[in-house]
């Protein structure tokens, strides 16, 4: 039977975390040794692919640095993140791509739009993600998560929630 | 504006110890229309690095000011910079962001041009039953003044400028302190991050001098760092602001003639530095005190355009105003050459974690920004409190830590890190002063 449907779940869940603020449970998602990678671009058309040459918007190895985003921006110390704007992400196009009995790899879409409440106005980040899941202690885990995002001239900043 | 009435945005008496700028500086269209005619389109302004041409007919685009331009090596091997817009319809000749062409053939009726901005062709031309005074006008593109220290490229709108070299004056020893950090030169890493901010450019450059805002604009990342240091000791001492709680460190700021300002500190962390492990071998190529001086903290602004900002890791920044209220920024990672995969992959996360919009530090400050520019719009305050700490010991000329680099900055500070220096201010605003009154 396809792993389609867990999969596409855990990608609701995962969207869903990010849009209720429930960081705990995002975090939960991923693997302790997770690698969270959003590529820069060299130029029009390509993406930087060694993040240790090259540099990427966001690179984070294991789910600790994911962590310390977490506290950063629910900690009540950085202005940027006070209030935080709301959020609504869509996750469409999903396609598994590799299918193993110990791990997936899973393509989407993923459309973020984000309500700057502070400045009252909105933007879309959109991407296109490729999650690769773990089977862990009898759950499928995020062992990597890679967002290329496609519109990457960014207005003021960007963090975990707007992608 | 009249002049006196742009003259009087700077209230600058330094024997009372008064220095204000008034806000219209930051909010006035008038104002924002005037800088960009007489700084960024009639001065020079950065425009890229050497190593981004390294083959004859390389080219990269960009804008000085508004306006778009084209920066290539020729197949002679000169740099050149021209206007990127067709001398038939105006319409852009080079699209790309960067690349290499011999020619650049305009897609709207086929007027082309070499890799130097000289016309090699006009479609239909001798069918094209044109007058004498046709024949008798230039076709090229219209060439801008380029020049290059070091390889940091500079170009000017205008012609009728000094030299680079006179314009930069003492700053040009803070791009050799980048420059020399490798026998090789520096290198510009692949992927840059673009961002805009919903305030005026000036907040950029002074926050990038700023001291005073570290601790309370970022102490969301000083607890990250903390809690880094709790959980793994030394070994999360991979930032230069990882000890930063644990030293007395130095401050000190320089302002230079023509706008360009920096300021330096000592570094409390500097075996952080992927430099580090190169140091003997520098200090022997270039001296001890410009050894130390490359571990320092640096933030400069050579005016008005571009900042390099070596603390966490080092970053150039390329400020392209689009508005009062409206600037887009650039975030390049320079890097020495031939440095260890292991100090460069360190560089890159340091980069990234504090630079990037997307990273742990530069969110708050454009938000700062972004709130400076809203508050502004409390009309009736014209005049701000923020250019007025260390008056009391800003001195004309350099100190002694200008001697160890022997260099004569205008003005000169120093003290320690809670001191939150503001003079540096001074000189950018009584230049931008100057610009705005002497007009283009």
């Amino acid at each position: 039977m396809s792993a389609l449907p867990e999969a596409s779940a855990l990608l609701f869940a995962e969207a869903a975390a990010l849009d209720e603020c429930r960081w705990a449970d995002w975090l939960a998602l991923f693997t302790e040794d997770c690698l969270y990678h959003v590529p820069a671009w060299r130029d029009e058309v390509t993406p930087t692919t060694d993040p240790r040459t090259e540099i990427s918007i966001i690179h984070c190895a294991g789910r600790a640095q994911l962590a310390e985003r977490i506290q950063r921006i629910t900690g009540g110390r950085s202005v940027a993140s006070l209030p935080l704007p709301r959020t609504a992400h869509v996750v469409s196009n999903i396609m598994l791509v590799e299918e193993g009995a110990a791990a997936l790899r899973v393509n989407s879409l993923w459309t973020s739009h984000v309500f700057n409440v502070k400045r009252q106005d909105q933007h879309v980040f959109f991407s296109r993600v490729e999650h690769r899941l773990v089977r862990e202690a009898d759950t499928w885990r995020i062992a990597r998560r890679h967002a290329l995002l496609l519109n990457d001239r960014l207005p003021t900043m960007l963090d975990i929630y707007s992608l | 504006m009249q002049p006196q009435e742009l003259a009087g945005l700077v209230d600058d008496r330094p024997a009372e110890g008064v220095f204000r700028v008034h806000a219209d500086a930051f909010r006035s269209r008038a104002v924002f229309e005037r800088e960009m005619a007489t700084i960024f389109e009639a001065g020079w302004c950065f425009a890229g690095l050497d190593c981004q041409l390294p083959n004859p007919h390389d080219f990269f685009t960009t804008r000085i000011g508004r306006q778009p331009v084209v920066v290539q090596r020729g197949g002679d091997g000169v740099v050149r910079a021209f206007l990127n817009a067709c001398r038939h319809k105006g319409a852009m000749v080079c699209h790309l962001q960067h690349g290499n062409a011999r020619t650049h053939t305009c897609h709207y009726h086929g007027w082309a041009y070499d890799s130097a901005g000289a016309n090699v062709g006009i479609k239909l031309l001798r069918q094209g039953e044109y007058s004498p005074a046709f024949h008798a006008e230039n076709h090229d593109l219209h060439a801008a003044r380029c020049e290059s220290h070091r390889g940091f490229i500079f170009v000017s709108l205008n012609h009728d400028v000094p030299p680079l070299a006179e314009h930069l004056g003492g700053m040009a020893t803070f791009l050799d302190l980048i420059a020399d950090q490798s026998p090789d030169g520096m290198e510009l890493l692949p992927g840059t991050v673009t961002y805009t901010f919903r305030a005026n450019w000036k907040f950029q450059v002074e926050n990038t001098g700023d001291v005073y805002h570290f601790t309370s604009t970022h102490p969301s990342y000083i607890d990250v760092l903390a809690s880094r240091k709790a959980k793994d000791g030394a070994a999360a001492d991979t930032t230069t602001y990882a000890r930063f709680r644990e030293k007395e460190l130095v401050r000190g700021s320089m302002c230079f003639g023509r706008g360009h300002s920096a300021m330096w500190g000592s570094n409390p962390t500097p075996e952080a530095r992927p430099l580090h492990e190169s140091l003997d071998d520098v200090a022997a190529r270039v001296g001890e005190a410009r050894a130390r001086w490359m571990l320092y903290v640096r933030n400069i602004t050579v005016f008005p355009n571009v900042q390099f900002a070596e603390n966490a890791s080092l970053q150039m920044r390329v400020i392209r105003p689009l508005a009062p209220d409206l600037t887009e920024m650039t975030g390049y990672c320079l890097a020495a050459r031939g440095e260890s995969p292991a100090a460069r992959e360190r560089r890159i996360r340091q980069y990234e974690e504090f630079f990037n919009p997307s990273g742990l530090a530069t969110p708050d400050d454009t938000t700062a920004y972004e709130d400076c520019q809203a508050g502004m719009q409390a009309g009736r305050i014209d005049w701000h409190q923020g250019y007025m700490r260390g008056m009391a010991v800003v001195r004309r000329g350099g100190d002694r830590y200008a001697a160890e680099l022997g260099i004569t900055p205008e003005t000169s500070a120093h003290g320690g890190f809670e001191m939150g220096d503001e003079t540096i201010f001074h000189g950018p605003y009584r230049y931008w002063r100057d610009r705005l009154v002497a007009g283009a």
